[in-house]
């Protein structure tokens, strides 16, 4: 057995996985050659370097925690088809940070400004140099965010999963956010993250889906709904804990 | 749906259904059981989610996604393959679609372990009970060289090395885990060694064979 024969088949005889002829004559050889064998005799070190990683473990166990969220998936009454909703809150992981500040921030002043004005939502400037001039809060141009004042839109029917909308999947998860306007229509529909590729027909369905008007001290307002659907959800049953 | 549509498809997996008694409670509205389930393989999946992503608070929320994830999928277990092999092969997805995340908001985050929200467990922590100091700070140093290696490389070869030489599958369940034949586990698992031991060299010839 030549050296360049050894190389390519040394994996496989540290893990065993050689036929016991092959497993023989490589051996013999390693008993021959200095150079093989030190290279053996690293790969070992290697393999024992990777396996003498100590274990970790979480400060706080994780079974509370995903028991937790189960409670409050099933207090929200999610879909059944596991189009994921999530809280914001929940969503924290895969918002971008800087939604939170911002969201305060209009919130706040969206406050101040209602209780002034009962007439139409007027534009709100903030300082300049910070966030520049933004459009009325609740509106399809600047929705506001689910939130203890806010309630999440609720669909007036289910997402339509049909076959032809859940044929020819890959895998992976998208995380969209639909923007729910006023009058309960979609507004947009964005892919924040994730490859959307081939969702055409599961993004028209967000499109066309309708839910009841939110409203905000008295106004109908926009509200953005943010969801992670992932191919593999999509396909499963509905859970029964 | 065809099964064969299905990535997650436990019926592609090879092994024995050992936990199908736990899995059966799980389905049939049991609670504590599926809070047995997670108890049971939190370890493992928080292990393997640290050693792929290298960020321990990433870790512990991709370990609460899997587990959100097992519970909608045990309906489709068949006990086709170990429940374990089953977890692992959630988990391995689910830390490739967060890596997948930070790419596309352009956030490398994958640096050595810093180990702040985890801790070694309790049975690893005897190990090194008996140890000095100074044996102490050595194994350290050397757990974050090759957690360093580790993060340095592919995600393929990463996961490869990841389950068969920390978590100590074999090459077949590996296979299984990660959905792919076990000649190309074995093909990776060579490439990602040979990397592994020209980045670890100097640890490597501390101790080999003069």
């Amino acid at each position: 057995m030549t050296c360049a024969r050894v190389d390519r088949r040394m994996s496989d005889w540290l893990d065993g996985e050689l036929d016991p002829a092959l497993a023989r004559e490589l051996s013999s050889h390693l008993s021959q050659c200095a150079v093989c064998a030190r290279r053996a005799d690293e790969l070992r070190r290697v393999s024992g370097l990777l396996a003498g990683l100590p274990r970790l473990e979480a400060r706080e166990p994780v079974a509370p925690q995903v028991l937790e969220r189960l409670e409050l998936e099933a207090e929200t009454g999610r879909p059944a088809l596991a189009v994921l909703f999530r809280g914001f809150a929940a969503a924290r992981p895969l918002m971008l940070p800087s939604l939170a500040p911002a969201a305060l921030v209009l919130v706040g002043v969206l406050a101040a400004v209602l209780a002034l004005d009962s007439g139409p939502l007027p534009e709100v400037h903030l300082a300049p140099g910070a966030w520049g001039a933004v459009p009325a809060s609740g509106t399809e141009g600047n929705p506001l965010f689910p939130s203890a004042d806010v309630d999440l839109p609720r669909e007036m029917a289910g997402l339509d999963l049909s076959p032809e909308v859940l044929a020819g999947r890959g895998e992976g998860s998208f995380f969209v956010e639909t923007v729910v306007a006023r009058d309960g229509s979609v507004a947009g529909v964005t892919v924040l993250q994730g490859n959307a590729e081939g969702e055409g027909a599961l993004l028209e369905a967000l499109r066309l889906q309708r839910y009841e008007p939110v409203r905000f001290r008295g106004r109908p307002v926009a509200v953005s709904v943010y969801r992670l659907i992932s191919r593999m959800e999509v396909r499963s049953p509905a859970p029964r804990i | 749906m065809s099964a064969g549509e299905m990535p997650l498809d436990a019926r592609t997996l090879a092994g024995a259904g050992q936990d199908g008694g736990l899995v059966a409670s799980c389905r049939s509205g049991d609670a504590a059981a599926f809070a047995r389930l997670v108890e049971l393989h939190e370890g493992m999946v928080v292990n393997l989610s640290a050693r792929l992503l290298g960020d321990p608070e990433e870790a512990r929320d991709v370990a609460q996604e899997v587990f959100l994830q097992v519970y909608r999928m045990l309906g489709r277990f068949e006990g086709r393959s170990s429940l374990k092999t089953w977890i692992y092969r959630i988990a391995v997805n689910q830390c490739h679609n967060r890596r997948r995340f930070w790419h596309r908001r352009r956030r490398e985050k994958e640096e050595a372990l810093d180990e702040g929200l985890l801790v070694p467990e309790a049975s690893s922590a005897r190990e090194g009970a008996h140890t000095n100091p100074y044996e102490a700070a050595r194994q350290g140093e050397r757990a974050r060289r090759v957690q360093s290696a580790l993060l340095q490389m592919s995600f393929e070869h990463r996961s490869v090395l990841v389950l068969r030489e920390v978590e100590g599958l074999t090459c077949e369940e590996v296979a299984a885990a990660l959905g792919v034949p076990a000649g190309t586990v074995k093909s990776r698992l060579s490439r990602a060694r040979e990397a592994m031991r020209v980045r670890l060299r100097d640890l490597v010839e501390e101790g080999a064979t003069p």
